[in-house]
């Protein structure tokens, strides 16, 4: 069931689909999931890139990343990478990190703070009552809902 | 005891006592107090601490004590006003009252969808928001948030759905229960089974900060809270043998039950269980 941990170098680079279905397996054993949908029905348009190799120093909790992207949508640029811990770090930190993979968005430069269900989908401090399975998804929704808006400078993100 | 109306039943001076009421918490900070108050208890559920007010049972205890604890200050400032609510299966087009010049003013303009009607529009001087999301200060609204994904208010028929569902809530407690009348009036969507729903869509309905993380900022937020107060007056009358669930915790809870405030659990920051909310009927009733 654990998917194996992206090598130094690269060699073997565990699919997103692997890693997803590691972060799945935690959520099943701790509970925090009372009903499990997939969390991808279908690639992100964008395409996902291969995870980075682990930096000195990653042992055995290494990183893989779940999902990346990059684009232009409606003349913003947008940006965002999920990385999640698979099997093979310490038990209890591999079931926090899995129930809540490390994730990042940006829009035009400036973070975007998100969030996740307990399904597996994300939600943004501008889509607050809406989730999505795909962090591209969860992008482009704040960017829908932002408009001409700009996101507040990362000094003023956290009250 | 006093009363909450009908948004379309207040009159003329009580809506602008009300509309003062607020520019003046406002202008003592005291708003944004309630603002920053709700993006900090609004947990989600994958996080390991304790969540009352969103993906949670006490939801509906939860809001009933903010609104109180609002009315409150706003009675400080005016002892004769009280929230009022926004039935929004009646009152669903941008040209009801409610939006009107005299009361909370209207939908964004075209583009940058600032709010220019009424007391909250920036240029009248009163009115800014900006807690920490975006970078404007203007109130913006995005009614029905036309385009790609447009979204309607809910209806009489979606309402009685959900009244009708004799559970009050079920595990795990949280955002994706299927069943239990608290996650179908609060709204979340679950893939495969139900699209966004009631409380939620209203938020997405209304667009700007009501969509996101500060959704007080737009002072609509009371009287449709005020109205999802009254659901659960409503639900309680339609199922009198129904209780508040989750009940006594368990010796040994199980991770679902964790974070979660049953009946008798003090809920943050006022410490009030939800049994002590059940019946508001000494301190306000519903016209």
């Amino acid at each position: 069931m654990s998917p194996t941990p992206a090598k130094p170098g690269g060699t073997r680079i565990p699919s997103r689909r692997t890693v997803l279905r590691g972060a799945f397996t935690a959520a099943v054993v701790t509970g925090t999931a009372g009903a499990l949908f997939p969390l991808l029905d279908r690639d992100p348009a964008a395409t996902a890139r291969p995870a980075p190799a682990p930096g000195p120093g990653a042992g055995s909790g290494s990183r893989a990343t779940a999902e990346e992207f990059a684009e232009m949508y409606r003349g913003r640029e947008i940006w965002g990478t999920a990385t999640v811990v698979p099997a093979g770090a310490p038990a209890d930190d591999r079931v926090a990190v899995a129930a809540e993979p490390v994730t990042e968005i940006r829009i035009d430069g400036r973070p975007l703070h998100v969030m996740r269900r307990a399904d597996g989908t994300y939600l943004s401090d501008v889509r607050h009552y809406e989730s999505y399975p795909t962090l591209l998804e969860t992008a482009r929704a704040a960017v829908d809902e932002l408009g001409t808006a700009r996101l507040a400078p990362p000094a003023a993100h956290h009250m | 005891m006093y009363t909450r109306k009908n948004q379309r039943d207040l009159t003329r001076t009580e809506k602008r006592r009300l509309i003062d009421a607020i520019l003046k918490l406002k202008r003592s900070g005291r708003y944004d107090d309630f603002v920053v108050m709700h993006r900090e208890y609004y947990v989600m559920d994958t996080e390991r601490r304790p969540r009352p007010a969103h993906m949670t049972s006490s939801f509906f205890p939860w809001h009933r004590q903010y609104l109180l604890e609002f009315e409150k200050a706003l009675q400080r400032v005016d002892a004769g006003v009280s929230v009022p609510y926004w039935d929004w299966t009646q009152d669903n087009r941008p040209t009801s009252s409610l939006w009107a010049e005299d009361f909370l003013g209207g939908n964004g303009r075209s583009g940058d969808r600032r709010v220019t009607t009424g007391p909250f529009a920036y240029a009248a001087g009163n009115w800014s928001v900006g807690r920490g999301v975006t970078d404007e200060h203007y109130l913006t609204r995005n009614f029905g948030r036309p385009g790609s994904d447009p979204v309607s208010l809910p209806t009489k028929n979606d309402l009685a759905r959900a009244l009708k569902d004799p559970v009050y809530d079920t595990a795990p407690w949280n955002s994706v229960c299927t069943e239990g009348f608290r996650n179908r009036v609060e709204g979340w969507g679950i893939r495969g089974v139900r699209t966004v729903g009631l409380h939620n869509r209203v938020h997405q309905w209304v667009g700007g900060p009501m969509a996101g993380a500060a959704s007080p900022e737009d002072p609509v937020f009371w009287l449709h809270h005020s109205f999802i107060d009254l659901l659960w007056d409503r639900w309680r009358k339609a199922h009198p043998k129904s209780a508040y669930r989750p009940g006594r915790k368990p010796a040994s809870p199980g991770p679902d039950r964790d974070y979660v405030f049953g009946l008798d659990d003090a809920m943050p920051p006022w410490r009030v269980t939800p049994r002590k909310l059940l019946d508001h009927s000494k301190v306000y009733r519903y016209a």
